[in-house]
């Protein structure tokens, strides 16, 4: 790698880092496992003044249980969650999302943190993150807040998170009782999503729909929840031609963008196919 | 020839999967490739075009000289003032090109500016700070804008962008489709596509002061030729240059381009008075390394309504990007087998090479026989569905039959040995293809959508050379040879050189096994240093690794060279045993009489003798054990349209894939995969299979993933391996091989061709695997790669992928 200089930091703390951050808003950049950000170093199509490296600061990493939420620190790696056993037993779509995020490198230098603050439109973990409904905590010079998810993402590359401000830690909820899964379309197994769908949802008697939630990434500028699937599919029998109608409305209301891996066209239907795959697959 | 009966003493290696010892040091990160060279060397990088097609303005490097660590900036303007431009081969249309652009840009990527600096860093700094106004000019890039009248033009001297156009006709064309019930014909597309080796492209250039001479060390892949034209571009004799190729971490033909790169570092090397490093970027090797042209081929087929054809016709515009040394290449080597497996009596190739503002194109891996094979075979398999025949059945009636080998085909190429029913037999068995058929009619009920497709395939190998210049008429290479250095040292141990190169194809291990069957010991006695020096390695105009040659002239020459060395050992021995030289023969490692087998010298004290008691040799014979021997293939023709032979050995192949086609994404993947492969004999099996597996993964890259992609302006999309999509482990299937074993009559040792097969022969069997099983959407395959959009679209709208 022969990226532009920039200068290496090492805080040991949140409270170093994020006052960095905020001293230099326009040139720091912040690093965790380097997946998304370090390609584009090689490159030299960022050229930051400070990198701000957040591996010493203690305590980033942890999947644990705390009143009835689970608590997932930012630095957690992909390989963590899709090993977990708190939440493969208790929030498996994480786990079952994880296991397909490009390759075994990568998931283990990959976080989870790192993947939502960069929010790139096509990357995994936006997916789930939003059919959970999460919340998440960001911490800045002024202290910490909470921010919903469905407020987080902004836009292609595009978050809530102030220049000066770093996401700490991801709370998702225990799925009792709940059925999930993850789809993902793409040329290969390694692939970012041509279009991933995460789904979560509560199944009845006589197979209805008490309660699903669905988040698409892929298709457009950012994740989203296609609201008019969950809304068709609320009280339904989960049978095939509903779930199919219901997918029918998987890009309602947003705008599918295309690159050379797949037209907005082509990722358009493959997000009806694969929403009614998902939902079928979660079944 | 030397009969294959007398070329082994013993048969205990020859043939066996012995394992690649001499390779671990690859996989262990020991090996010895350019940049683990340490010569405290400076390094360099390029700036390059971002225009597709510019006039080039003033080039101010003065900001760039002016960075801290910066040894000096040459331009494209300056380099070329210091060089020759870059020879043409096959085109015949005038077209003058540096190694650097001058005047103008023609490629985005193009070099224009060479840094020289401490280190890579700075380079990179500096090359952001070189300013260059650029005057962009109208940009062609696809072949059917390039063609119209009035197109901008790549070459002004040219005064078109089609730089051959040739039409060879060979037997009685029009009688053949004026006879024919069915004309069969389709226009295919066939994408830019690349192989990407391990290695990118890596240079050491370092300008000897006292002798104005010059060191280079390259990871390059035919260092025989290139080492003729960065002589020639400089402009100085052959001995101011020692060329040096060390470890090479895969080539597939890529790495016979990089000596324009050569040349401008020696230009540099010599200013700075350092040896200059460079070492190619991965973003720069997909940018503006070289690919394989994309082609629009038009292909027809005369047939009886028995399935028998009368004729084919090839009408070939292939987009060969803007380096004129390697443009119009591939349409050669297409035509030269353009009858593929069939007994095809009237052929009629119209070629053209066309430039465009693409990025220079190279041989790579079969050089157009992917496109050939794949064009031939799809019309085969749409012939048989017309015509009610099964795909199998079509290629039986037309195969050369193994009664008629040597087969020569209508423009004069030689089929020496084969036994193509047999070959497709087999396939078929392994197949179960009948099997899969009916499988297929009862998955279709349920909605899941298989396809089983063949392809039959000529596997060319060792080029008749002439091939560049059969339009020309000139031709400054002909014939194919290569030469080798065999000695016994001292100790009585076995060191091999050649005049070739290894790209990691296990030259060391092929050599070992087959000298040591030759002289009787074991493969462990064995060396080959497969580094190439000029110095030192007997090496010709077109030494290489290249065109699936190793295992003929190669390997000839290193038998004809041990068996120099044999005849020399039998004589000390008799000599040194006292026995008349007819009564010995070799043994375990040494010398021993017919007679009494315990009278026995070992190589060990014959080598002693050669060495070091010299005065114990027999009289007349020299000192040492050290021969030199160059072999070439005997059956070259004299380069000429009517008859001649491109290339001098040929093995065969069938693919048989069985895929599925997910109709609602478009998605293709694989239920079942069978190579039925005849390379004639095997020297190393083990070897045989990893080369037919390696290079079908090629092609099922070719077939589903990889494409250069450009925009209308002549911007690359694809240059990182994020966008430029290589075949996973993952996705593929398992590949079954069996094997048959035709032996070549004309190399010695009965091998031929393999290395490239399965770039050539997957693509069709594939694609052919896909409109089989969307044939109930009546969806037609005629381009590549086959996207699962493009398929999606297909079942949806179009009708065709």
């Amino acid at each position: 790698m022969i990226p532009p200089k920039f200068e290496y930091l090492a805080p040991t703390s949140l409270a170093e880092a994020t006052a960095f951050l905020a001293a230099h808003p326009e040139e720091a950049k912040v690093v965790a496992g380097g997946q998304s950000l370090v390609p584009v170093l090689k490159l030299r199509l960022a050229r930051p003044g400070y990198l701000v490296d957040l591996g010493r600061i203690s305590g980033l990493s942890y999947i644990r249980e705390e009143a009835g939420t689970i608590a997932i620190g930012a630095l957690t790696t992909y390989a963590e969650i899709k090993e977990s056993a708190l939440l493969r037993e208790k929030c498996p779509l994480l786990p079952q999302t994880a296991a397909v995020i490009a390759d075994v490198q990568v998931r283990n230098r990959g976080t989870i943190g790192g993947s939502l603050s960069h929010a790139d439109p096509s990357a995994d973990m936006p997916a789930p993150i939003l059919a959970l409904g999460a919340e998440l905590k960001a911490v800045g010079p002024k202290g910490e807040r909470r921010i919903a998810v469905e407020n987080f993402f902004h836009g292609m590359f595009a978050t809530a998170l102030a220049p000066d401000e770093i996401l700490t830690e991801i709370r998702v909820p225990v799925l009792t009782g709940q059925r999930s899964a993850y789809l993902k379309a793409a040329r290969r197994a390694t692939d970012f999503a041509l279009v991933g769908v995460a789904v979560r949802m509560r199944v009845g008697k006589n197979e209805t729909c008490d309660e699903i939630a669905i988040g698409v990434t892929g298709v457009a500028d950012k994740a989203y929840r296609p609201a008019a699937v969950e809304r068709a599919l609320a009280g339904k029998r989960l049978e095939p031609k509903a779930i199919e109608q219901a997918a029918a409305a998987a890009v309602q209301g947003v705008e599918p963008l295309g690159n050379i891996h797949g037209s907005a066209e082509y990722r358009a239907n493959l997000a009806r196919l694969y929403v009614a795959r998902a939902i079928a697959a979660a079944k | 020839m030397l009969n294959f009966d007398e070329i082994f003493v013993t048969r205990n290696w020859f043939g066996k999967p012995v394992r690649r010892d001499a390779d671990t040091r690859f996989v262990k990160g020991e090996g010895s490739y350019v940049d683990d060279l340490n010569m405290d060397c400076v390094y360099a990088g390029f700036v390059r075009s971002p225009h597709a097609h510019a006039r080039l303005g003033k080039i101010d490097t003065s900001k760039a000289e002016a960075l801290k660590g910066v040894l000096a900036v040459m331009t494209g303007p300056e380099v070329a003032a210091l060089t020759k431009p870059v020879g043409a081969r096959a085109i015949t249309r005038p077209a003058r090109q540096h190694v650097m652009a001058t005047g103008k840009v023609r490629y985005v990527g193009e070099p224009v500016a060479v840094v020289v600096a401490e280190d890579r860093y700075t380079v990179e700094d500096a090359l952001d700070l070189v300013e260059v106004e650029y005057e962009p000019l109208p940009v062609v890039v696809e072949v059917e804008e390039a063609m119209k009248a009035g197109a901008p033009l790549v070459f002004e001297e040219a005064e078109t962008n089609v730089l051959l156009h040739d039409t060879l006709t060979h037997g009685d064309i029009d009688g053949a489709f004026r006879q024919a019930d069915l004309v069969v014909k389709e226009q295919f597309r066939i994408q830019r596509f690349s192989s990407t080796p391990l290695e990118n492209w890596a240079i050491i250039a370092k300008h000897e002061k006292g002798t104005d001479s010059f060191v280079v060390w390259a990871n390059c892949q035919q260092p025989g030729r290139s080492i003729v034209n960065v002589c020639g571009c400089l402009g100085i004799p052959a001995n101011k240059l020692r060329f040096i190729v060390p470890d090479s971490g895969g080539g597939f033909g890529i790495k016979l381009a990089l000596w324009p790169y050569i040349v401008s570092q020696c230009v540099v090397a010599r200013k700075v008075d350092k040896p200059v490093k460079w070492i190619q970027t991965r973003r720069e090797h997909l940018l503006a390394g070289t690919h394989t042209p994309d082609c629009v081929v038009d292909l027809e087929l005369a047939l009886k309504r028995d399935g028998k054809v009368l004729g084919l016709k090839i009408r070939d515009r292939q987009n060969d990007g803007s380096f004129v040394h390697t443009a119009g290449i591939y349409n050669l080597i297409k035509f030269a087998t353009m009858v593929g497996c069939y007994d095809i009596k009237a052929t009629q190739a119209e070629l053209m090479s066309i430039v465009s503002n693409k990025a220079p194109t190279v041989q790579n891996r079969g050089v157009g026989k992917p496109a050939m094979i794949f064009t031939l075979e799809r019309l085969m398999h749409r012939a048989a569905v017309q015509l009610g025949l099964d795909p199998a059945e079509i290629r039986f009636r037309n195969f050369v039959q193994p009664e008629q080998m040597p087969h020569t085909t209508p423009s004069g190429e030689i089929y020496e040995s084969g036994n193509y029913p047999e070959t497709l037999r087999k396939a078929l068995a392994q197949i179960g293809y009948d099997g899969v058929k009916k499988e297929q009619e009862s998955l279709r009920k349920q909605g899941k959508y298989i396809g089983v497709g063949l392809s039959a395939s000529i596997e060319p190998g060792t080029s008749n050379l002439g091939y560049y210049y059969t339009s020309r008429g000139t031709p400054e290479y002909m014939g194919n040879a290569e030469g080798a250095i065999v000695s016994m040292d001292y100790d009585g141990n076995v060191n091999v050189l050649l005049g070739s190169v290894d790209e990691g194809q296990g030259h060391a291990t092929s050599v070992a096994q087959v000298v040591a069957d030759m002289l009787a010991f074991t493969p462990e006695r064995v060396t080959m240093n497969t580094h190439m020096d000029s110095l030192v390695s007997p090496f010709l105009g077109h030494s290489g690794c290249y065109a699936n040659r190793f295992n003929d002239v190669d390997m000839g020459a290193v038998i004809m060279a041990t068996k120099k060395v044999r005849d020399k050992v039998l004589k000390i021995g008799a000599h040194m045993l006292g026995v008349p030289e007819g009564e010995v023969r070799l043994k375990d490692g040494a010398v021993c009489s017919a007679a009494e087998a315990k009278k026995s010298a070992p190589f060990k004290d014959i080598a002693t003798v050669a060495y070091k008691q010299i005065l114990l040799l027999p009289k007349g014979v020299e000192p040492g054990l050290k021969e030199v021997a160059y072999y070439k293939n005997e059956i070259a023709k004299m380069p000429g349209k009517e008859d001649f032979n491109v290339q001098m050995t040929h093995s065969n192949s069938v693919h048989a894939a069985v895929v599925e086609v997910d109709v609602e994404s478009g998605m293709v993947s694989f239920r079942k995969y069978v190579i039925a492969h005849d390379c004639g004999r095997h020297i190393n099996p083990g070897i045989v299979d990893g080369m037919a597996i390696g290079s079908t993964v090629h092609g099922v890259g070719t077939v589903l993933l990889e494409e250069f992609i450009y925009d209308e302006n002549g911007q690359i999309l694809t240059t990182s391996f994020v966008d430029y999509m290589k075949p996973l482990a993952v996705g593929l299937p398992r590949f079954e091989l069996t094997h048959l074993e035709s032996p070549c009559p004309t190399s010695l040792l009965g091998t031929k061709a393999v290395g490239e097969g399965g770039a050539i022969g997957s693509l069709a069997a594939i694609a052919n695997a896909v409109e089989d099983a969307l044939a109930p959407f009546g969806v037609k395959v005629t381009s590549l790669p086959i996207t699962p959009e493009k398929v999606m679209r297909a079942i949806r709208e179009t009708k065709v992928i």
